[in-house]
């Protein structure tokens, strides 16, 4: 299959992320047919339509917008967007906020209809200025012109949207965490249900809250402008992902970025998309960002894309950063770079994240120096299941996932190194990722 | 162990001016932003974030104890609060006064796949600074990041609001030579920006 782009479609034209650009190509047809339908029927729409959410957990988007309480009390209703894209290797609502801004104001404005929404918030990462900056643009022209702010084209309905910068934290992405950090405290992750209420009951600031990543909210126009039914065609090859998905390319590829696939792609077609791979042969694939376990190229060769698909090559879609490893790759200093970037990104509430992730670390570490000792596999291996599943968040199981899948497909690299006291890889290319 | 796991690493934070040392600096701008900023959130608590930006523009780049204190002061919250909240946030300048321009290289992933722990080298021999530290002549910080998300642009380096990429040594030595001729603190500038798209237009200070 080639690419199959609907929200990149025009991410290209500059035009496309101005208002006028955006409506000549039929931006805000979506809105303004969502205003003429019953909220639950915007719902009906998202739930036919099968869309999952796109930040790496794939739950099923209808059933946030149908929590949300139908009845409204006193309190305010929030429309929460995640946009603190940090997992290594993805760089797509980057993309999405840069080009195609209106995609996703259009996207949240629906889904405040849809909630009774009074206000929104697009959660940043910190780092992402030149994305904040194009969305503030289109979000001050979209006031100017009625599209946000009260009385939206003169429906009657109110909608207001903030944009709010973090400050550098990987684990903001993780949603409780996000709300803490939006409330002004340090992010870190918040009990979850069943132990305190959903966000959908009980989100920020004590308030019924939809949260959804960028990518889902940009896929809500196509959705209701085209129906659920259209949409839940894209993808239907496969068990249960529906629509398409954006991935980004990274690595050793010759032609690095985001390409825009149905569900049912393989992931062969994706790295040819990419250009195919550069310096050598393909050794690896970490599919769908640095949480998820990396696969070998057998694998790479029959894996189709798809969020059950995935899980027969041992992996997972995560949040689409794709990242090609070619044969001069040591899968040990590799997955020692990924163990600091856990250590040095667990926020340290809890003890199996905190502690083991720095623990991970060091045994890598010492294995990396060709000081490693018989037995440190195992160790790793006892040290990832004590935090899988133990840990407060979803940090920590995403620190220990990567180290599992690489002692599982790539065992002999780590005996060798430390039998050896230095990698199996010893190609010249190798030296240039030497640290 | 890598230097670049900070967890636990020595954070040597400024004793906070006691109260009859306040000596509040906020700008006649930054005030006013500050005001905006409020009206956007149902407590002064959601300010503390958008606050600290306003501060670390208006103190030079580092938030120092009266950078803190006066946050605190204006969102009336206590400074061992704003304290832990700047803290927790690798952008906000607390460790360390940076020097005018950071270059925050990453050596995450896709960039360590592209060669970025050559570049750090480099510029440990050109500069002579690795990661926390700064020139002498307090031109550039160096600091190693985590994935500052344009994989497909590795090896990648941010400087203020700005991100280059795909770097090699000779484009580092064109943006280096870039930076010392430019004006102002790229540190400041991006605090700015910032600042700025928090804003909507008819909220901005003219
Ligand atoms: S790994 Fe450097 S930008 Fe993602």
């Amino acid at each position: 299959m080639a690419e199959r782009k609907l929200i990149l479609e025009h991410a290209h034209d500059p035009a496309y992320r101005t208002l006028d650009g955006y409506l000549a190509k039929g931006g805000y047809e979506a809105l303004k047919k969502a205003l003429k339908m019953e909220r639950q029927a915007i719902i009906d729409e998202v739930k036919t339509s099968g869309l999952r959410g796109r930040g790496g957990a794939g739950f099923p988007t209808w059933i946030k917008w149908n929590g949300i309480p139908k009845e409204k009390s006193d309190k305010l209703h929030y429309v929460l967007c995640n946009a603190d894209e940090g997992e290594p290797g993805t760089f797509k609502d980057k993309q999405i906020m840069e080009q195609t801004p209106y995609l996703l104001i259009e996207g949240m404005t629906i889904a405040g209809l849809a909630t009774q929404g009074d206000r929104g918030y697009i959660y940043i990462r910190g780092e992402f200025i030149d994305a904040a900056r194009s969305l503030r643009n289109a979000i001050d022209q979209a006031y100017a012109k009625g599209y946000l702010g009260k009385n939206i084209l003169g429906s009657g309905r109110d909608f207001d949207l903030f944009i709010h910068l973090g400050a550098g934290s990987y684990e903001c992405g993780e949603e409780s965490a996000l709300m803490s950090s939006l409330m002004g405290e340090r992010g870190m992750p918040r009990l979850k249900f069943p132990h305190a209420p959903l966000p959908t009951i009980s989100g920020l600031w004590d308030s019924p809250t939809l949260i959804n990543n960028v990518e889902t909210y940009a896929c809500a126009p196509f959705i209701i402008k085209n129906g659920g039914e259209w949409y839940s065609t894209l993808g239907a090859s496969t068990k249960n992902s529906r629509g398409t998905k954006i991935f980004s390319v990274s690595g050793h590829v010759n032609n690095p970025g985001n390409f825009e696939i149905e569900f049912g792609t393989s992931l062969k077609e994706l790295l040819e998309m990419a250009g195919g791979v550069k310096g050598g042969k393909l050794k690896a694939c970490v599919p769908g960002g640095s949480s998820v376990p990396i696969i070998n190229a057998e694998a790479v060769d029959r894996a189709i894309i798809g969020y059950e698909e995935m899980a027969d090559v041992k992996s997972m879609v995560g949040s689409g950063g794709c990242m090609f490893l070619n044969e001069h790759t040591c899968i040990v200093t590799f997955i020692w770079r990924t163990a600091l970037f856990y250590a040095n990104e667990s926020c340290g509430k809890c003890t199996p994240c905190r502690e083991g992730t720095r623990w991970m670390l060091q045994i890598l570490d010492r294995i990396r120096q060709g000081k490693g000792q018989q037995g440190d596999i195992e160790l790793l291996e006892e040290v990832c299941s004590q935090i899988d599943g133990r840990s407060f968040c979803g940090l920590g199981d995403a620190a220990a996932w990567p180290v599992q899948g690489a002692i599982r497909v790539f065992r002999e690299e780590f005996e060798y190194f430390i039998a050896n006291g230095r990698s199996i890889v010893t190609s010249e290319p190798s030296l240039v990722m030497a640290p | 162990m890598s230097e670049l796991v900070q967890l636990g690493a020595p954070h040597d934070r400024p004793r906070p001016p006691r109260a009859d040392e306040l000596n509040l600096r906020f700008s006649e701008q930054g005030i006013h932003e500050l005001e905006a900023l409020k009206t956007h959130y149902p407590d002064l608590k959601s300010c503390i974030l958008p606050g600290l930006w306003i501060a670390q523009r208006e103190y030079g780049g580092f938030l120092d104890g009266a950078a803190i204190a006066e946050v605190a002061h204006r969102l009336n919250r206590s400074y061992a609060e704003v304290e832990g909240v700047a803290t927790f946030y690798t952008m906000y300048n607390t460790a360390h006064k940076p020097g005018k321009h950071k270059l925050e290289l990453c050596t995450c992933l896709s960039c360590h796949l592209c060669g970025s722990y050559r570049l750090r080298d480099y510029i440990k021999s050109k500069l002579g600074i690795s990661h926390g530290e700064t020139t002498e002549d307090g031109l550039f910080t160096m600091e190693e990041v985590e994935c500052l998300d344009a994989c497909d642009r590795a090896p990648l380096m941010q400087v203020g609001d700005q991100y280059y990429g795909p770097l090699d040594e000779a484009k580092l030595d064109a943006l280096i030579d870039q930076l010392r001729n430019t004006e102002g603190s790229t540190v400041v500038k991006m605090a700015d920006e910032i600042v700025q798209v928090h804003l909507r237009d008819v909220e901005r200070h003219k």
